[in-house]
């Protein structure tokens, strides 16, 4: 398991922690300034005011008034009273409840915040200071330890809402990995068992559609791939491995008995002709693997240039015409006209060669096989090849384009089983599937290629890279 | 014919060697890039064979192309493991005339070699070919065979056309595959055969002397030899 501390769900919670309460600063802050000054204000407001008040009733009462005043006011025992002192020019109290003039006081009129010893203690008090006429000096003041109750309250509110997000982060951060682990621990069991070669689980998904659901189905479509391109070799190795044995079991039996009987010059010659002719069918099957491997590979997309599916396809019939005719099958041709496409003309051959082949395979005597090359709607080109043979049953359709695979019906019949997986390699290099069809009785094997497009004319074929074509060209024909 | 074969391959060297020097020509022989240069360069060879991957620091391309540029006409077959179509385009453009891929047939390798020298003589601006008594006129297309007319398909015609100009040569099927029908795969089929016995049937169906035969293991040939 992995530590909380080295968790990304832990980092992401001190993030959205970090940002609130950054965020609370930058709320509280401005907050704070204001009431700071307003409270402030006021305050040095209200001192003022009563600093007026009480200059009237010197201007009125003389100094003996202003003292008599503050001695009734002070005699009135106010709940939280000013501190208000009259001192004389000396600054000797003459009224007040103050017990000294300030000592730190400045010596102008004014507003002020100053320390001041009250009671035994230091406090610090706002403080109005009015020289009144004939030298005498007014006080009126305010204990700022009152406010302070206040301040602890914000002080106080501000820390719980830090507190509170804090905790509450941490809660949701330990949620939230709570939730991602269940998930990533389900996913890393899924591959641990992948890895361990069960490469048939797929990793859980839910009905949330959210991000690790999507990346969940993006990796399972990944490895529906790999399973079936892994499939897809195992069949290969078991069935090159099976069909190989076959002519090399022949060989072998062939050259034991050859060294063990020492028979006369001629059967040994014919007993070594047999052994070529078994070495080429070894041969012949590793060249149609190597070249399905190129073709898979896709580097013949260099050899592509314009031509005309149709003749590509005449000329195929026309080749394989004799030995329809030698099995009493009629082979057809049928096209609307010219099929312009890009392509290799070498594998497009191969493989239409290839479908009429197995179609004359596996088409009993007096069938008939039909090719047809048609320009279809949206710019498409159908190439079919139809036969009147078994077919395929719906269920084997795939599996017919898989290496090596015949089907069932076929056993015994020659030929290397990779010829559907050659034609199916050729039309994923052009872009296209091959495809089975019932041809009610037989089957319908299609290929749909796309057009060339118009703006490709010839003249954009003279830039094109060298091509298939100009290889026949270096080497003269006839 | 006085045939350089330029291979490092010692088995392959002997294989072919032998096989040169049993039906009547000569060979030399040289291991690696810089011998075959020299010799390629100072002997006068009617063909060479030349391996494309080799010891040293000189490939068969190479050579092939240092020759060609130095105005050495000879005919060379390019003998290579690698198979692609590709490598093969590479190598007839670097100024091989054939190519033909490991592992071959002898019979193949003969066939070729053969074709190879033959070309090389100048068939010339040839319009009639003639073996025995079957006559081909390359102008009006007529094929007679003593004094009856022959009607063949114009494939028919051109698969003709390729034996008799490689009369009393040994023509395999993958050679009629790529000159006849610019095929350049194996159909995996016996459809040449086929197309071969058509033939048989139009020239040599009706006539005592059979003038279109098999060579076991190898292909066909035209000839009026036994």
């Amino acid at each position: 398991m992995y530590s909380f501390a080295r968790s990304s769900a832990l980092t992401l919670a001190v993030g959205y922690i970090s940002l609130g309460l950054a965020a609370l600063a930058l709320f509280a802050t401005p907050l704070w300034y204001a009431w700071r000054v307003t409270v402030q204000e006021g305050r040095t407001e209200i001192l003022q005011a009563d600093a007026q008040l009480l200059t009237d009733v010197f201007r009125r009462g003389g100094a003996s008034g202003l003292t008599s005043y503050i001695d009734t006011r002070i005699g009135m025992r106010i709940p939280n009273e000013r501190f208000l002192l009259l001192a004389d020019a000396a600054l000797a109290p003459l009224a007040g409840n103050l017990r000294a003039w300030p000592s730190t006081m400045p010596p102008h009129s004014g507003s002020y915040t100053l320390p001041v010893q009250i009671g035994g203690h230091m406090t610090s008090a706002d403080f109005v200071y009015v020289a009144l006429p004939g030298g005498y000096n007014l006080l009126v003041g305010r204990d700022l330890a009152r406010y302070t109750p206040l301040e602890h309250r914000f002080w106080g509110a501000l820390a719980g809402a830090v507190g509170i997000l804090s905790v509450l982060g941490t809660i949701g951060g330990i949620l939230i990995r709570r939730a991602l682990m269940r998930r990533i621990h389900g996913i890393r069991q899924t591959v641990s068992a992948i890895i361990k070669g069960d490469l048939s689980r797929r990793l859980a998904i839910d009905r949330s559609g959210d991000e690790l659901n999507t990346l969940s189905q993006t990796i399972n479509g990944m490895l529906e791939q790999i399973e079936q391109l892994i499939q897809g070799v195992r069949n290969v190795s078991n069935a090159i491995a099976h069909d190989l044995r076959t002519p090399l079991a022949e060989l072998r039996a062939r050259l034991e008995e050859l060294s063990l009987t020492k028979p006369s010059p001629e059967q040994t010659f014919s007993e070594l002709e047999a052994a070529v002719a078994d070495v080429d069918r070894v041969i012949r099957l590793f060249n149609a693997l190597l070249r399905l491997a190129e073709i898979d590979s896709g580097m013949r997309r260099s050899g592509f240039v314009a031509l005309d599916m149709a003749e590509v396809a005449a000329a195929a019939v026309e080749f394989y015409q004799p030995a329809a005719e030698l099995k009493n099958c009629t082979l057809t041709m049928a096209s609307n006209g010219a099929a312009p496409i890009r392509g290799d003309p070498v594998l497009l051959a191969q493989a239409l060669g290839n479908l009429i082949d197995n179609a004359l395979k596996y088409t009993p005597e007096g069938g008939s096989i039909a090719v047809e090359v048609r320009r279809g709607p949206a710019h498409s080109v159908g190439v079919s090849v139809a036969d009147t043979g078994p077919g395929i049953p719906d269920a084997e359709k795939a599996k017919a384009i898989e290496r090596f695979y015949r089907g069932d019906a076929s056993r015994g019949t020659p030929g290397v089983g990779l010829g559907l997986s050659l034609v199916a390699a050729v039309a994923r290099l052009h872009g296209s599937s091959l495809q089975f069809e019932d041809n009610k009785p037989g089957l319908r094997a299609v290929i749909v290629l796309q057009q060339d497009s118009p703006a490709r004319s010839p003249a954009a074929d003279a830039a094109e890279p060298p091509s298939i074509h100009d290889a026949t060209v270096l080497r003269p024909t006839g | 014919m006085k045939v350089l074969l330029v291979e490092d391959n010692e088995r392959v060297t002997q294989f072919v060697v032998k096989g040169l020097r049993e039906s009547g020509h000569t060979a030399d022989h040289a291991a690696n890039g810089r011998d075959g240069m020299f010799l390629a360069a100072s002997e006068p060879y009617d063909v060479i064979i030349m391996d494309r991957m080799l010891p040293g620091d000189i490939d068969g391309l190479a050579i092939i192309e240092a020759l060609r540029k130095s105005g050495k006409r000879t005919p060379i077959l390019i003998l290579s493991a690698l198979s692609d179509v590709d490598e093969r385009i590479r190598g007839l453009r670097s100024g091989g005339d054939d190519y033909l891929t490991k592992p071959f047939a002898f019979g193949e390798l003969l066939a070729r070699l053969d074709a190879l020298t033959r070309r090389a003589q100048g068939e010339g601006a040839q319009t009639k070919l003639e073996v025995g008594d079957l006559r081909v006129d390359l102008l009006t297309r007529k094929v007679t065979r003593g004094d009856r007319n022959i009607v063949l398909q114009p494939r028919e015609f051109k698969l003709l056309e390729y034996l008799m100009r490689h009369a009393d040569q040994v023509v395999t099927r993958t050679m009629l595959l790529e000159n006849v029908w610019d095929y350049h795969f194996d159909p995996q089929t016996n459809v040449v055969d086929v197309h071969i016995s058509k033939l048989r049937q139009k020239i040599d169906a009706d006539f005592e002397r059979p003038l279109l035969r098999t060579v076991r293991n190898a292909g066909y040939t035209m000839t009026t030899h036994d």
